[in-house]
């Protein structure tokens, strides 16, 4: 039987009967997690063998049980101790299928492409050709290099956050920042040139 | 590597212009969307905005919210169906 959730910080952080039956049922709720977001993520891996796969799934869980241990002193019981649990091991699982994803793949940083809108359809392209030239300007005019390569590698090529992270030496927060800022730039730039209304956001049910 | 995505330049603009109000980072949303997920599958109103616009903006943290809402649905034996829903208008 699992723990109730405050019993799950007492056991895990002392020493005494009961921390290493903790620790072990811990470590199975983290590899659960981690084996539920490598299926759910099944699809997009390489195919890499079975093995590579299971080093994938131990490897996470480990560096999961990690991060848990370490954060056990900011669990307020906002949700289940399982829930807050999980969470942890679908990162750490998401991330390291993300890097596996694209550990072949060369991450283009430097040049801004010819058209952004470079995968359009073609009855959209004369339409679109006007307002594909504005969001190239933005791209140029508006932001930085940073910026402008954070965004194209974001939105535009599809590179995951974690990978570009890793590639960048920086971390999801710090892009996801940067991400935000370069958006808000290129939207004024592009409110300012008659190509937007009112800010691009969506109502939450 | 370059996914051969077919785009209008429309949703191109919405992609490059999302604006995430309120803020909220990677690290707060991972803060809390725990009690997001469970908060979704009671059905209860929603009650951090800046989250779900956080969630609509960050397809990494979109793509482990709906990972985590699934499994936490499954253990608590109950159908992720209209949650799901809710975080796919993200
Ligand atoms: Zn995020």
């Amino acid at each position: 039987m699992a723990p109730c959730d405050t019993d799950w910080v007492v056991l895990l952080s002392t020493t005494g009967p009961g921390h290493e039956a903790a620790l072990a049922k811990l470590h199975g709720l983290l590899l659960k997690a981690v084996r539920h977001q490598v299926l759910q993520m099944y699809g997009r891996l390489p195919t890499i063998g079975v093995v590579r796969v299971d080093e994938l799934i131990n490897q996470a869980a480990d560096e999961a049980m990690v991060a848990v241990l370490g954060k056990l002193s900011t669990f307020q019981g906002r949700s289940k101790f399982s829930t807050w649990a999980y969470k942890f091991g679908i990162l750490y699982a998401a991330v390291e299928v993300r890097r596996s994803m694209w550990r072949h793949w060369d991450v283009d940083l430097a040049s801004v492409p010819e058209q952004p809108g470079h995968g359009l359809v073609p009855e959209e392209e004369a339409e679109g050709a006007e307002l594909s030239v504005a969001i190239r300007e933005g791209l140029e005019k508006a932001l930085t290099p940073h910026q402008r390569r954070v965004l194209i590698a974001l939105l535009i090529d599809d590179v995951p956050i974690d990978v570009l992270a890793d590639r960048l030496g920086t971390s999801r927060n710090a892009l996801y920042k940067t991400l935000h800022d370069a958006r808000g730039r290129l939207r004024r730039y592009l409110t300012q040139a008659g190509f937007l209304g009112e800010p691009t956001s969506r109502v939450i049910p | 590597m370059t996914p051969a995505r077919r785009v209008t330049t429309q949703e191109l603009l919405g992609r490059l212009t999302f604006s995430a109000e309120p803020w909220m980072s990677c690290d707060e949303c991972f803060e809390a969307v725990d009690g997001y997920v469970e908060m979704l599958l009671a059905e209860a109103p929603d009650s951090i905005p800046g989250l779900r616009a956080h969630l609509a903006a960050c397809s990494a943290c979109l793509e482990e919210c709906r990972s985590l809402l699934l499994l936490a649905a499954a253990d608590a034996g109950v159908d992720p169906g209209r949650a799901l829903e809710r975080l796919g208008n993200a």
